[in-house]
């Protein structure tokens, strides 16, 4: 307030006095008038002074207007003028034209104003509360004073803002004023409503901010539209930088999606208006906060993978190939797709596969290398394609790989038609421009990240200088450079190609003891090193001192001791005798304190104000990190100290290898797990069907030994043969009812030949009364006689057979059961060790115990199933050899009914002729059996 | 994805009773053992789905502690269910649940569903709160209630899902009017699915133009022989 009085105090009397006299005037009216026409007048007459007496204005009549803000709300009109005159003493907008040494009292004064007006935190909520009111003449001018108030002290009034119930969520409804001037410039109050407050942010975004404002963008005609499109792309903006809850939002919503049509612009001839590079820049910029690189990684990430499958990453690679587009536009564009690659290996080969439309077809990327190693294109442009190189390579072996094979002999189109990128980054890195060397070489160097297979891959790259000399290896003619460097006429800063190919061979040697014995295998390269660290140099050759520090540095610490005259311990002899210890480490030291060194080690984006900044590289920065230490620590170290940390590393390393040992034993002894589980599987299947053959033969000898009792009962019980059967019967295929059948028939036959043999021996009886009677001896009945012995011989026979069989039956069908009960044993054991196989996760010795007891315990399984398999091939043998027994029985069942059946017709022969009743006996029984 | 509808909600409740962790949960399935105090709002969001139906819910977390009490209150009128959660093992944190209640009824639209939720049921030893009390409560003010641990994942799931029930069977009554955004309800865009030109064939349409990168193909200077 001191001011303001000193302002005032400080003018002199005049027409400021009768302003001053009229201002309060029109403020006593204002304060005392009962009518509010009289009212109205004075404030819009306040309000044509505001401008020109912005000063005397707010001091005398601010608290006036408030108090009108408040009691005459019914009136639109007099809310409307007040509104207006507060705008125009708060606002610093409008004297804009005014002179330029007014404006930064302007600025004091706007603020002093605003402060004045927010003290009384009522007057926020009240102005608030206004806006809700829908009249033009209110809300238009509410909107632009609150505007005002946030630009002026935006901590403070947010902070009123945000602690008024449904403060913030009211003014969101602006953005759904069907009136575009409220809509626009509610835009611009949400924009410096929003601005560093990220509570603020977030309500805003609850209330679907990200919908209206895309709605409002697409309705605009996206990056066509005008201002208002960029003031929601700003307000967007201000939404989602470093909001990582919003983001996720934005994501969530699936709102990543709606931006690609923003980037439909590249096959169009519609022009390029400044608006429309402006909305495309901040289109292109919003893409780029998604996937932010200082952004936690999955949040990067996971936008990363929507914008590939959305089609955005697509759109933007277009645009990289279209004609006709500004260079800004494509530069930015590139940065953004470098963005949403950057380790995101589906985006990453999707960008491999991109080709640009020429003629043939090129990848896209090699397009990009041509555009960094042309000294014709901006400079901005040029970073831009390293970065976006960068960004292909990062934590990419793959594309790492394709990169470094493009060098490689085998690979290299000996036709020269078609250029590749290793090819354009030699040409860079030996080119005699400067700038191409340094980015060659960085893009070089991120082809090695982190890849001990890429560095040991590009030690085989030859190049062949002029016709007629060696080929000289990628390696060598690197230090040659370095070496010889000052002979070349370049463009451009010398340091920045030597710092390029210093840092490209740091990388290159760390972490690759094969790299670092291939370098010092050249006998010139320690000598260089160390000449230049000892020289003394003025101040710019500090840093290039510095980096063959490090270099020299590196092949101490990551030497393997394989080159005799280049050990660790000779080179470190070498710096102390040549160099000095501490001289060493100072000279080391430069890199990092190098005015430089910290601005690029903040951000990987390569972005340099001018050419002469490019000095280092992001990735760079980190390995100086890690390695300054750890090498000033081991050139600090005596021999002796070396020696035992040689013996500590070979112990580690030998209980390394001991681990590594061991790890790969578990390796293969779950791969022998897995073996034998699918053994015992097939093992299981093969056992379910040996059982299942098992059961059947031992039903078929079942049956066997059915039809054996049956035989065994029929023979036992027949002494002598009865009754007839046909002689093609066969009793293998008999069936048991048929047996049965067979049974019955047989006891009947039996009986019948009782009966015969009795009528026999009547009519035998009456044969010997004839023969008494009759002088001729009956030889008929003699021959029968013996017949029917040789007959009970046979049978008895026959029946010690049966005996036999009978016998060997039963030790088969015992050895069956013991079979049964083995193949029982072994079921159970096989699914007692698959049950206890699937838990390898236990302790190594535990799981090699228990490989070595499966082992032993499938031996013994195999061993058994091939006992088994032996024993059912001796027991099929045995079943072979009863049933051509008992084919044998039973043709000697047939030759005993045959001979059976003789002796019938004989007795029939010679009863023939005595009786009636034996034929027709006779007759019955032939019909029976046909 | 595409979804038949997209849900509001919003976690209120006394600060340390679980609200992060029962969020965590729901959309990480994991459990977080440190309080990791709460700060305004925090964002998370899962796809469920009820009748068949894919059901967008976008939750925000917010801050228990006082100081942040008018920040959340923005957040009220834009949900369209709330879980009201108080900790079992903390008998203020019930008591307060009048508080809540009133506060929430007073910014929030009318028809949001709330449910009413007692956690860390895991730890029954320390339980201060016995479930019926918090049953009578919800019966008394028209809540639904479960007792759920964001510790061993128990009920988490059926919490946030029985929530979206009710407020989808509002839906099929007719009571939520589904247009108006601001009730926290949204229906799905009605064609998801984006038909992303395939960026080779734009190549080819663009195979005759010569662009400035394309362009520089005649400008750069020759690879060195390699
Ligand atoms: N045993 C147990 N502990 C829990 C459970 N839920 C949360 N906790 C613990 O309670 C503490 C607070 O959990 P938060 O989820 O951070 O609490 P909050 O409600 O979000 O707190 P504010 O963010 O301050 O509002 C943490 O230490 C959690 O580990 C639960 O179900 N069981
Ligand atoms: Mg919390």
């Amino acid at each position: 307030m001191n001011f303001l009085r000193g302002v005032m105090g400080g003018q002199s009397a005049g027409p400021q006095h009768t302003e001053a006299e009229t201002i309060q005037k029109l403020c006593d009216r204002v304060a005392s008038s009962t009518l509010l026409d009289d009212r109205r007048n004075a404030v819009r007459a306040l309000k044509s002074l505001s401008k020109k007496y912005r000063l005397e204005v707010g001091i005398q009549a601010m608290e006036h207007l408030i108090h009108v803000l408040q009691t005459d709300r019914s009136d639109s009109e007099i809310i409307g003028y007040a509104l207006d005159t507060l705008y125009n003493i708060i606002s610093n907008d409008e004297e804009e034209e005014v002179e330029e040494n007014s404006t930064r009292q302007s600025e004091d004064l706007g603020s002093q104003f605003t402060e004045i007006f927010i003290k009384q935190q009522e007057n926020v909520t009240l102005l608030l509360s206004l806006l809700e009111e829908f009249d033009f003449h209110v809300r238009w001018p509410g909107v632009k004073l609150l505007t005002s108030l946030l630009k002026q002290l935006g901590p403070q009034v947010q902070q009123i803002i945000l602690v008024s119930p449904m403060g913030v969520s009211r003014l969101m409804d602006l953005l759904a004023d069907s009136r575009e001037v409220i809509r626009n410039d509610g835009v611009l109050l949400l924009q410096a409503l929003t601005r560093n407050n990220g509570a603020i942010q977030k309500i805003v975004a609850f209330e679907n901010a990200f919908e209206r404002l895309l709605d409002i963008i697409t309705e605009e005609g996206n990056s066509d539209g005008g201002i208002v499109v960029e003031d929601c792309l700003i307000l967007l903006q201000n939404l989602l930088k470093n909001n990582n809850s919003n983001q996720n939002f934005f994501k969530e919503g699936s709102y990543i999606q709606r931006m690609k049509p923003w980037f439909e612009v590249g096959d169009e001839n519609s022009g390029w208006s400044a608006q429309k590079v402006t909305n495309l820049h901040l289109m292109l910029q919003l893409v780029r906060v998604l996937v932010s690189p200082n952004n936690p990684p999955g949040a990067t990430s996971s936008c990363q993978k929507a914008m590939f499958q959305c089609g955005l990453l697509q759109q933007l690679c277009t645009i990289l190939m279209a004609t006709g587009v500004p260079a800004d536009i494509l530069t930015e564009t590139i940065n953004t797709v470098s963005e949403v690659i950057r380790g995101c290996q589906v985006n990453q080969d999707y960008f491999a596969s991109v080709n640009a439309p020429s003629n043939p077809p090129r990848p896209a990327i090699v397009v990009l290398l041509m555009s960094m190693v042309n000294e014709r294109q901006p400079f901005v442009l040029r970073c831009a394609v390293l970065y976006c190189f960068q960004c292909f390579l990062y934590k990419n072996q793959k594309g790492q790989g394709e990169i470094v094979s493009t060098l490689l002999p085998s690979t290299i189109d000996a036709t020269g038609i078609s250029v590749s990128a290793g090819q354009l980054l030699c040409g860079g890195l030996f080119s005699t421009d400067s700038l191409s060397n340094w980015c060659a070489a960085v893009a070089l160097a991120h082809a090695l990240q982190e890849n001990a297979t890429q560095k040991e891959q590009l030690l085989r790259v030859q190049l062949a200088t002029s016709i007629g000399n060696p080929p000289v290896s990628l390696l060598q003619q690197c230090t040659n450079i370095l070496s010889q460097g000052d002979k070349i006429d370049r463009r451009g800063s010398k340091i920045q190609t030597r710092v390029g190919l210093l840092m490209l061979l740091c990388t290159w040697l760390s972490n690759c003891p094969i790299a670092v014995t291939h370098f010092l295998h050249n006998s010139a390269n320690v000598p260089f090193l160390t000449g230049q660290i000892a020289e003394n140099l003025g101040e710019e050759e500090q840093l290039v001192q510095g980096l063959c520090a490090l270099l020299l540095g590196i092949s101490i610490y990551f030497n393997d001791n394989s080159l005799e005259s280049y050990t660790k311990e000779k080179l470190k002899q070498l710096i102390e005798k040549r160099i000095g210890k501490e001289n060493f480490i100072e000279k080391l030291g430069f890199i990092s304190k190098h005015e430089f060194y910290s601005r690029a080690s903040q951000k990987p984006q390569p972005n340099f104000p001018s050419p002469e900044y490019m000095i280092f590289d992001h990735e760079f920065t980190k390995l100086v990190k890690e390695l300054e230490g750890v090498i000033t620590k081991a050139i600090h170290k005596s021999s002796e100290e070396d020696k035992k940390e040689e013996e500590v590393k070979k112990t580690l390393e030998q209980h390394d290898s001991i681990v590594t040992h061991y790890k790969n034993m578990i390796r293969e002894q779950d791969l022998q797990l897995e073996e034998l589980k699918q053994q015992i599987s097939t093992l299981k299947c093969q056992n379910e069907q040996l059982q299942t053959a098992v059961t059947q033969q031992v039903s078929q000898i079942q049956q066997h030994k059915d039809q054996y009792n049956l035989l065994k009962v029929q023979l036992g019980k027949d002494n002598q043969p009865q009754g007839s059967y046909n002689d093609g019967s066969q009793m293998n295929g008999i069936q048991p009812e048929e047996i049965g059948r067979l049974r019955e028939e047989i006891e009947e036959l039996k009986s019948n030949q009782e009966l015969l043999q009795n009528q026999l021996a009547e009519k035998d009886s009456l044969i010997e009364n004839l023969k008494s009677s009759q002088p001729s001896p009956g030889a008929n009945e003699e021959s029968s006689a013996t017949d029917s012995a040789r007959d009970s011989e046979q049978i008895a026979d026959l029946k010690q057979e049966l005996a036999t069989l009978k016998s060997q039956l039963n030790s088969q069908s015992i050895e069956i059961t013991k079979l049964q009960t083995e193949k029982q044993e072994l079921l159970q054991k096989t699914e007692a060790f698959a049950k206890s196989v699937p838990e390898p996760e236990q302790s190594e010795t535990v799981t090699a115990a228990k490989a070595t007891d499966v082992e032993g315990r499938l031996s013994a399984l195999l061993q058994e199933t091939k006992e088994l398999k032996n024993e059912i091939k001796a027991l099929s043998e045995e079943r072979t050899a009863i049933k051509e027994q008992l084919d044998a029985s039973n043709s000697t069942i047939a030759i005993l009914q045959n001979e059976k059946n003789k002796l019938e017709v004989d007795i029939t022969d010679s009863k023939k002729n005595k009786t009636i009743f034996w034929c027709c006996w006779l007759i019955r029984i032939r019909k029976y059996f046909h | 994805m595409a979804y038949a509808y997209l849900f509001k909600y919003i976690i209120i409740g006394d600060t340390g009773v679980g609200k992060s962790c029962l969020l965590l949960q729901f959309t990480d399935k994991r459990f977080q053992p440190v309080h990791d105090l709460t700060i305004g709002v925090e964002f998370g969001a899962r796809m469920i789905t009820i009748d068949g139906k894919q059901i967008k819910l976008q939750i925000w977390d917010t801050a228990g502690q006082e100081s942040f009490r008018s920040i959340t209150r923005s957040y009220y009128r834009g949900a369209a269910g709330a879980l009201l959660v108080y900790d079992i093992t903390r008998r203020d944190t019930f008591n307060h649940l009048t508080t809540w209640l009133e506060d929430a009824r007073q910014h929030s639209n009318s028809n949001m569903v709330i449910m009413l939720i007692g956690n860390k049921s895991d730890l029954e030893s320390r339980r201060e709160v016995k479930k019926e009390e918090g049953e009578a409560f919800a019966r008394e003010h028209g809540l639904i209630f479960m007792e759920t641990s964001a510790k061993t994942a128990s009920n988490v799931e059926e919490a946030f899902i029985n929530t979206a029930k009710e407020i989808y069977e509002k839906i099929q009554e007719g009571v939520f009017d589904i247009n108006n955004e601001a009730n926290g309800i949204k229906i799905g865009p009605q064609h998801a699915a984006t038909n992303a030109t395939h960026a080779g064939s734009l190549f080819l349409r663009l195979a005759a133009q010569t662009g400035p990168l394309a362009h520089s193909l005649t400008l750069s200077s020759c690879p060195a022989e390699t």
